[in-house]
């Protein structure tokens, strides 16, 4: 496909973004002294800093380029990864989790295991999460290449370098502090420059509905057609939806994932960190506004032979169409000098907040999880700063190296991506029989935890390597043929189920920790959180029902 | 965040997305008036429009920055 030209105004908005961000470091450098500042900005965040923040944490440009086309594939299936598959976890961790993580004033989640259970499961999960953190920056970092190198015939080596020495330089600075103040400028930055495709998309047919008028029913709906997997694009069930997507992947992503909880530690009370979510939910249902809506354009379109609109060959599957430029080739379409440039900007924003969330959680953990509890036990405030500033360098280093043995082994992909389903699927298990039922045992979580990380890990090679096939690989899915995605649902979910019970069964056995070393960490032995005299319009629960109630609504109407 | 050395608070973050928000604004708006490119609904001026809404958009954040900055 030919490149998008970019006009010298372009130019100037994309250079902008990079003074702009390295300056917001230089100048958040001198308020950043303490550890509390580098790697908990200080704790002195609003919700609406810290929601925001948290959203954006996890709105990548992968996510945007990749739903848009994948909703040329799956249609309004889509909208369950926004809506379904976040908004019940996002409303739970900000209820019922957010008090015993908060009131622990712990650094990182893994620094909760190390409280409710011991050492060696915090090491577990402090190991393998900053491995799947820098793992998924340089997948970010290689695919960010990629896209600008086909779409404007920018150089790999410059694209990734530029971008990691700036991403490397801003947090380096103003640690937790500046990748909240960049994430939150990419948050608008992605609104003001990917919603105005949906929105002249939107002209172009004459309304919403022309958009939606004549789209197969396998497309169009949400609910009616999963009885069936044949007949939805997707090829999944109900159960698969609600129980692998709304239940294990949503939940073990939205409430463990330090990488989005991170954010919430930032807020400056238990109140903020619990609306921090039940902020952020009220935007993550938003989006397929802009997602969906472009993706289906781009496939009212591409039906259309006469529109002009044609996506070219998938560089990674020839003979195939390549459905993640459809974002690109509709900002083409519509947008003149100036907003092409905004467009291109937010989406190199949305690349570089996703790796410099990464980047800032693998500091922290590596940091406190790992360097303080292993290496050096004793380390000062100050000097952990250091270590905390010298590792955001490694890490980046780090990246940067993984992006260059994608490039190369371009099969590897597939596993990076597929371990966050071996990470955080079981860690849910784990978190939740430890969060809300006492009897929970230390021998238990890290059993149970280490079991459901071997069964993901072994159900995913199994699939890969055709192992697991006819009887057995329907008996897992609950599927004759399981598709790619009813697939991952299940791994999930066995992973889930697997952890949830070794660790129960084990527990039974074994001793569990005295209530005493349990306080604050556990319910029933944690003192409610009380919003005091906060009026309707402050409380937590008010927010999270009618964010309850706008998903409830959404779903009907699309069902 | 802590105080830098002479004892101030950092502007709020959301000082400094007004000031994005409008400079992309006057940019875009800029790039809508020369634009030469032809693109579906040209005709409908999304530049100018957009630009404008931007504009708007980063002078209350800037302004909604700069008080509660100084209200402390």
């Amino acid at each position: 496909m030919p490149t998008i030209e970019l006009a010298f105004l372009d130019w100037a908005i994309i250079v902008l973004y990079f003074v702009a961000i390295i300056g917001i470091g230089l100048y958040l450098k001198k308020f950043t002294k303490t550890g509390e500042d580098f790697f908990m900005g200080g704790r002195k965040n609003s919700s609406w800093v810290a929601g925001l923040a948290f959203l954006s944490a996890n709105l990548g440009a992968l996510e945007i380029l990749g739903w848009t086309g994948g909703t040329m594939k799956y249609g309004m299936f889509v909208s369950h990864f926004y809506w379904v598959g976040a908004i019940p976890a996002m409303l739970f961790l900000g209820l019922y989790m957010m008090p015993f993580y908060y009131s622990s004033k712990i650094h990182s989640v893994p620094g909760y295991l190390k409280l409710r259970f011991d050492e060696r499961t915090r090491l577990l999960n402090a190991f393998s999460f900053a491995i799947m953190t820098l793992l998924m920056s340089g997948i970010n970092l290689y695919l960010m290449a990629l896209v600008f190198n086909l779409l404007l015939g920018w150089d790999w080596h410059v694209s990734m370098w530029v971008s990691a020495a700036a991403i490397g330089c801003y947090i380096t600075l103003g640690g937790l502090m500046s990748a909240i103040f960049t994430e939150i400028v990419q948050f608008f930055l992605i609104w003001a420059g990917l919603f105005l495709v949906s929105v002249l998309g939107v002209m172009e047919f004459g309304g919403l509905g022309e958009v939606m008028n004549g789209l197969p029913s396998t497309m169009s709906t949400l609910w009616s057609t999963t009885g069936d997997p044949d007949a939805n694009a997707m090829g999944v069930t109900w159960l698969g939806l609600a129980m692998g997507l709304g239940f294990v992947l949503s939940f073990g992503y939205w409430t463990t994932d330090f990488l989005v909880v991170q954010r919430a530690f930032s807020s400056k009370d238990l109140r903020s960190a619990r609306l921090t979510p039940i902020t952020a939910s009220f935007f993550k249902m938003a989006l397929p506004f802009i997602v969906v809506v472009a993706g289906l354009v781009a496939y009212k379109l591409g039906m259309d032979p006469a529109s002009g609109f044609k996506l070219p060959e998938d560089p990674s599957n020839p003979g195939k169409l390549w459905n993640d430029a459809a974002l690109p080739l509709l900002i083409v379409r519509y947008y003149p000098v100036g907003l092409v440039g905004l467009g291109i900007t937010a989406l190199l924003a949305g690349f570089m907040a996703g790796q410099a969330g990464n980047v800032s959680a693998f500091n922290t953990v590596w940091t406190y999880d790992i360097y303080r509890a292993v290496i050096n036990k004793k380390a000062s405030d100050e000097h952990l700063v250091w270590v905390g500033r010298v590792t955001t360098v490694v890490g980046i280093l780090l990246s940067v190296g993984t992006a260059y043995l994608a490039m190369q082994f371009n099969t590897i992909m597939d596993y990076i991506q597929a371990i966050f389903s071996w990470v955080n699927a079981p860690l849910f298990a784990t978190m939740l029989l430890g969060m809300f039922w006492k009897r929970t045992t230390s021998a238990g979580a890290f059993w149970g935890l280490l079991a459901g990380m071997i069964t993901s890990f072994g159900i995913f090679i199994g699939f890969r390597f055709g192992w697991i096939s006819g009887d057995l690989a329907s008996v897992l899915t609950f599927t004759a043929t399981p598709s790619d995605m009813t697939r991952n649902l299940w791994q999930a979910s066995w992973a889930w189920i697997v952890c949830f019970g070794m660790t129960v069964a084990i527990s039974l056995f074994t001793a569990p920790k005295p209530d005493a070393e349990l306080e604050g960490l556990v319910k029933g032995l944690t003192p409610k959180a009380d919003d005091g005299k906060v009026g309707l319009l402050g409380r937590p629960g008010f927010w999270a029902a009618v964010a309850l109630v706008v998903l409830v609504v959404l779903n009907v109407y699309f069902w | 965040m802590s105080q830098d050395d002479s004892g101030r608070e950092p502007l709020p973050i959301w000082f400094f997305v007004g000031v994005i928000l409008a400079v992309y604004g006057v940019l875009v708006i800029a790039g809508g008036l020369v634009s030469t490119r032809a693109t579906v609904l040209a005709d409908t001026k999304p530049g100018l429009w957009w630009g404008a809404l931007m504009l708007v958009a980063g002078g209350i954040f800037t302004a909604i920055g700069w008080v509660s900055h100084k209200k402390g």
